[in-house]
């Protein structure tokens, strides 16, 4: 049964649980703790957000329960998800997030999907007092409005690219070609990338933007084969990302590292490209066998939602969470003293030690990952590697 | 004109009880009558050519989006009022412009082109973006408070109301209806129906492109992908022939009952409810073809009772 | 340009092209004999697409062995939503354009049921299973193997389907139904069969485009909206209800998406596509190949 049957049974059994026992039913029992968030389970963010961000907030409330609730200052309170769908549109994820806030008063919230929904969501959460640690927020602009109830765990352009070219200088790589996707993900990182590049002496001999939802890039990969770069770069988002590894396999364009960004850690790129994935770098930042912790993490996931998690930003998703859970179990549900908890403390997560500087993340460094006999490892930096890269990536 | 008077009258009195809102400090419900205003007045401003013409123009994402690019362009230099009625002025000129070309289409021509030209102002922004400015989108940080967006929402909508039903009654309006029935013979009897399209289509886009500024300071960020969305358009035109274009109690009603209603089980079916608003839109094609204001429901309910109070009849009355 | 480039692209905008015309042809029958503007057709090569791989993914066996059953599943769907909606649609409706109004309410309401129940069989994640992704090399020309299946499948069904209409009976009674539907009813066709067989024809041709795609593309719920529009637009391009302006104009617009992708950047291909739309409706305000 997938997650969302198992959801649908478990509230229709619940609701008939409510019904029945709603008469008399009057054990002393600690309230619930109510959590909202919106998640876009239609639209165009359905495909991130179902695989890197909603399952872990199922995940998580279900194994807390599991352990007789969430710990507030020493007390066991179960967790209540109020999860709905923003069909991936702002207005409705704005409205939404009010009503979490104004009308529910629920005790905490959770961030939706995707830097554009955080956007509009961070400034509304500032305004109402209620703290977001965001997983799946990446641009530098919303880092800079400095929002004090607002915090984001994943790493921002900046040290994700600067571990790339790193690495890249790290096996003498003169020359690269770049492919970028025309949103403020792909301009940030390119903004970013460029004169980290220029600075390393690395020579960009192609550069080609493409839009959302492009269905074929065989003809510029056939131009940035002709250029043979050392390197090809593509600042890539599912599904594009997948388009581009099968269509550079089929023209036989094999440069010496091959580097698509995000989805690359979905474990459905090596589903989808089999062998081709073998060598392929992107952004990651764990793998199971990082740690215990991460290690019990992989396999809660895979127990619950019968499907491993992404090997970058699902972690962070997690971290967050454990976040918040250590948040409230040292100071409660006071949404005050819990963001100035966040603010200045430092965590032990999933991903290692995690602490705020304003907004961003700066415990977690800038990663690069590649995948090995199946695994995503992590290759660069070599303080957090879990393996050697393996250059030049062969194509089989 | 006695109905209409009854009309305006009730128009201005919920027109007073919406501008008091806020003084409940109710966000949530504030937000919901906000955006329920929005597509009132996409669906009005829409109704008001494409109802009477039976031009089924796809442009309103369009224009909203150009409105809400005006206002992250111009907010930081001009007042909020300005910024508004500037954004509706960028709508219209675009709504101009390419009119004096695509009325010439009809029927589905026309709705897959206006669709087509909003695609292409999307794309062209995005392109000039990136070449010119080097980044994508706007981030808005000195924004007006959420009462001021509410409160011009409304203004809009309302100005939306009173012009359907102004210009539906003035000259211009008979002869749009003209048009819609038999353009050619519309034209033999001396209107110029070119200059009548243009102007009911100039007309409608302002609006849009008015509320698409208003709206664009709700979400801090925008890009083209989000103001730019369909997702707007299908919405305003779905509304509109649910409620019935033709009258001005169309729309409304529809924008009133669509919204709350796909809210409503958004919240209650968090699983389901696309589902269940699907069914619920077919069967209402199915059952009020012509939309919830433009049914018969007095016949209707003569028939119902008809055949639960009496014994039904030996023959059903034919269809056709 | 050297031969071997220019054939490159020739082959991979036919491939385009191709997908176009099969899409558009279902929704070109439903508009042309019914007046039905169906926003949810794309809704309907999701389902072929995920049909196929679920059944890939229970057996193991190649796609193709479930193209045809999968077809035949959307085309029995088809009679069904004919019979229980459009019907009822057509004789109540006072006029084509009033069709075409609520035709698209429906289609609206068809594709939210569509993607929420996909949604909750197959998840809102993306799903995938690539089938033939080795390249096949001719000379200097490199195609995937996949992608050239899915052009000659393609190609075999367009032009079944113009021969079909050509040169048998039945094909005539379409065509003149899509020529003049009255004189058609008064020349003794029946539109009561042939109605529900032509919107039914439609849905299995949307299934067979994704059916071949999901051996291409990764699936999710949402998948079918972009066919959608670019067969709303190939089906304007060529006339509506014009069948073999649908294929000229589906070949011409994936023609000159990949030429333009190459001469310019990825990023203007939809600026290129509509570009073309827009300029050939302003000259040709009846599609490209009108009468």
């Amino acid at each position: 049964m997938n997650t969302i049957s198992r959801r649908l049974s478990l509230q229709a059994a619940l609701a008939l649980a409510g019904m029945l026992a709603m008469p008399g039913f009057a054990v002393a029992q600690e309230p619930t703790v109510k959590v909202g968030y919106t998640q876009s389970r239609s639209g165009p963010f359905a495909g991130g957000s179902q695989t890197t961000q909603e399952p872990n907030y199922l995940l998580w409330a279900e194994q807390l329960n599991a352990a007789g609730g969430l710990n507030v200052q020493g007390k066991k309170r179960k967790i209540e998800l109020v999860g709905v769908d923003d069909r991936s549109d702002m207005e409705t994820i704005v409205r939404s997030y009010e009503k979490f806030m104004t009308a529910d008063k629920v005790d905490l919230v959770l961030p939706p999907w995707g830097t554009g929904a955080n956007f509009a969501v961070a400034p509304v959460a500032n305004k109402h007092g209620y703290q977001l640690v965001a997983p799946t927020a990446l641009s530098q602009k919303l880092v800079d409005m400095k929002l004090p109830y607002y915090f984001v765990t994943l790493q921002q352009p900046k040290p994700m690219m600067q571990a790339l070219v790193d690495m890249l200088a790290a096996h003498h790589v003169k020359t690269v070609t770049v492919a970028y996707m025309d949103d403020l993900f792909g301009l940030e990182n390119i903004g970013a990338l460029e004169p980290m590049l220029a600075a390393k002496g690395i020579k960009v001999l192609d550069k080609k933007s493409y839009p959302l939802g492009v269905k074929d890039l065989s003809t510029m990969l056939k131009g940035m084969k002709a250029a043979n770069p050392d390197a090809f770069i593509g600042i890539t988002y599912p599904p594009d990302n997948f388009l581009v590894t099968g269509q550079a396999k089929e023209i036989g364009f094999a440069p010496k590292i091959f580097y698509t960004a995000v989805g690359t850690a979905f474990p459905i790129y090596r589903e989808r490209m089999g062998k081709g994935s073998e060598g392929t770098m992107g952004m990651g930042s764990w793998n199971p066998k990082m740690s215990k912790a991460a290690k019990a993490y992989f396999d809660a996931h895979v127990a619950v939602t019968k499907k491993e998690p992404d090997r970058w930003a699902s972690a962070h998703a997690w971290a967050a969470l454990e976040i918040i859970q250590q948040t409230v179990e040292k100071v409660g549900l006071d949404r005050k003293a819990m963001r100035d908890h966040i603010a200045k403390t430092e965590f032990d997560t999933v991903l290692g030690k995690m602490k705020f500087n304003g907004t961003e993340e700066v415990g977690v460094p800038g990663m690069v990952g590649q995948w090995q006999n199946g695994e995503f490892e992590i290759v660069w930096p070599p303080a957090r590697a879990t393996a050697k890269a393996v250059v030049p990536k062969v194509w089989n | 004109m006695k109905q209409d008077n009854v009309f305006l009258v009730a128009a201005a009195l919920a027109t007073l009880l919406l501008a008091a809102l806020p003084a409940l400090d109710a966000p949530f419900v504030q937000s919901l009558a906000l955006s329920c205003l929005m597509y009132a007045g996409l669906a009005v401003s829409w109704s008001l050519f494409s109802g009477p013409t039976r031009y089924l123009s796809l442009a309103t994402s369009a224009f909203f989006g150009l409105g809400a690019y005006c206002t992250a362009v111009g907010l930081a230099h001009l007042p909020w009022p300005l910024v508004v009625i500037a954004g509706g002025l960028a709508a219209t000129l675009f709504a101009f412009l390419i009119g004096l070309v695509v009325l010439k289409l009809r029927g589905a021509y026309f709705a897959v082109i206006t669709y087509g030209l909003g695609e292409l102002v999307k794309h062209t922004i995005t392109h000039v973006e990136k070449t010119w400015s080097g980044t994508v989108g706007r981030v808005m940080t000195e924004t007006p408070s959420s009462n001021v967006v509410y409160w011009s929402v409304l203004l809009i909508a309302l100005l939306a109301v009173v012009t359907y039903v102004r210009f539906g009654a003035s000259r211009y309006g008979h002869a749009l209806r003209g048009i819609g029935i038999d353009e050619e013979r519309a034209a033999t009897l001396g209107v110029n129906p070119m200059r009548v399209k243009l102007a009911g289509f100039c007309l409608s886009a302002w609006f849009a492109g008015a509320l698409g500024a208003a709206m664009a300071v709700r979400w801090t960020y925008i890009d083209p992908n989000t103001v730019f969305n369909p997702f707007i358009v299908f919405q305003t035109v779905l509304i509109s022939m649910v409620g019935g274009p033709l009258t001005v109690g169309g729309p409304l009603l529809g924008a009133l009952v669509f919204s709350l209603l796909s809210e409503f089980l958004r919240l209650s079916l968090p699983y389901l409810y696309m589902i269940l608003l699907g069914v619920l839109l077919i069967v209402s094609v199915l059952y009020l073809p012509d939309g919830i204001a433009g049914h018969d429901w007095r016949a209707m309910c003569t028939r119902v009772a008809r055949r639960w109070f009496k014994a039904a009849p030996a023959v059903e009355p034919p269809h056709e | 340009m050297n031969a071997y480039l220019f054939i490159d692209l020739v082959v991979a905008g036919l491939v385009t092209g191709g997908i176009y015309a099969v899409v558009a042809l279902g929704l070109n029958l439903q508009y042309g004999l019914m007046r039905i503007m169906n926003i949810a057709h794309g809704e309907f090569l999701m389902l072929g697409a995920y049909l196929t791989y679920t059944m890939v993914r229970l057996t193991g066996l190649s796609p193709l062995w479930f193209i045809a059953p999968m077809m035949l599943v959307l085309f029995l769907l088809g009679l069904l939503l004919h019979r229980l909606i459009f019907r009822r649609l057509a004789e109540t409706s006072p006029n084509a354009e009033a069709m075409e109004a609520r035709s698209l309410i429906v289609g609206f309401g068809l594709m939210f049921i569509a993607q929420n129940a996909a949604q909750l069989t197959w998840g809102g994640g993306m799903s995938g299973q690539p089938y033939l992704d080795q390249a096949v090399h001719f000379g200097e020309v490199t195609v995937a193997a996949n992608r050239l299946l899915v052009l000659v499948v393609v190609a075999a069904a367009s032009l079944a389907l113009v021969l079909v209409l050509k040169r048998t009976l039945l094909g005539k009674a379409v065509r003149g139904m899509l020529q003049a539907p009255l004189g058609a009813m008064l020349v003794g066709i029946d539109t009561r069969t042939l109605h529900p067989a032509c919107f039914g024809l439609g849905l299995a041709l949307a299934g067979l485009a994704g059916g071949l795609l999901s051996m291409v593309y990764e699936l999710t719920p949402a998948m079918g909206e972009p066919y959608t529009i670019s067969a709303l637009i190939v089906i304007t391009l060529g006339g509506l209800g014009n069948i073999p302006g649908a294929i000229a104009g589906a070949v011409l617009l994936g023609l000159v998406e990949t030429f333009g992708m190459y001469y310019t950047s990825p990023s203007l291909k939809i600026l290129i596509s509509y570009g073309v739309l827009v300029g050939v409706l302003l000259l040709r305000p009846k599609g490209l190949f009108a009468r």
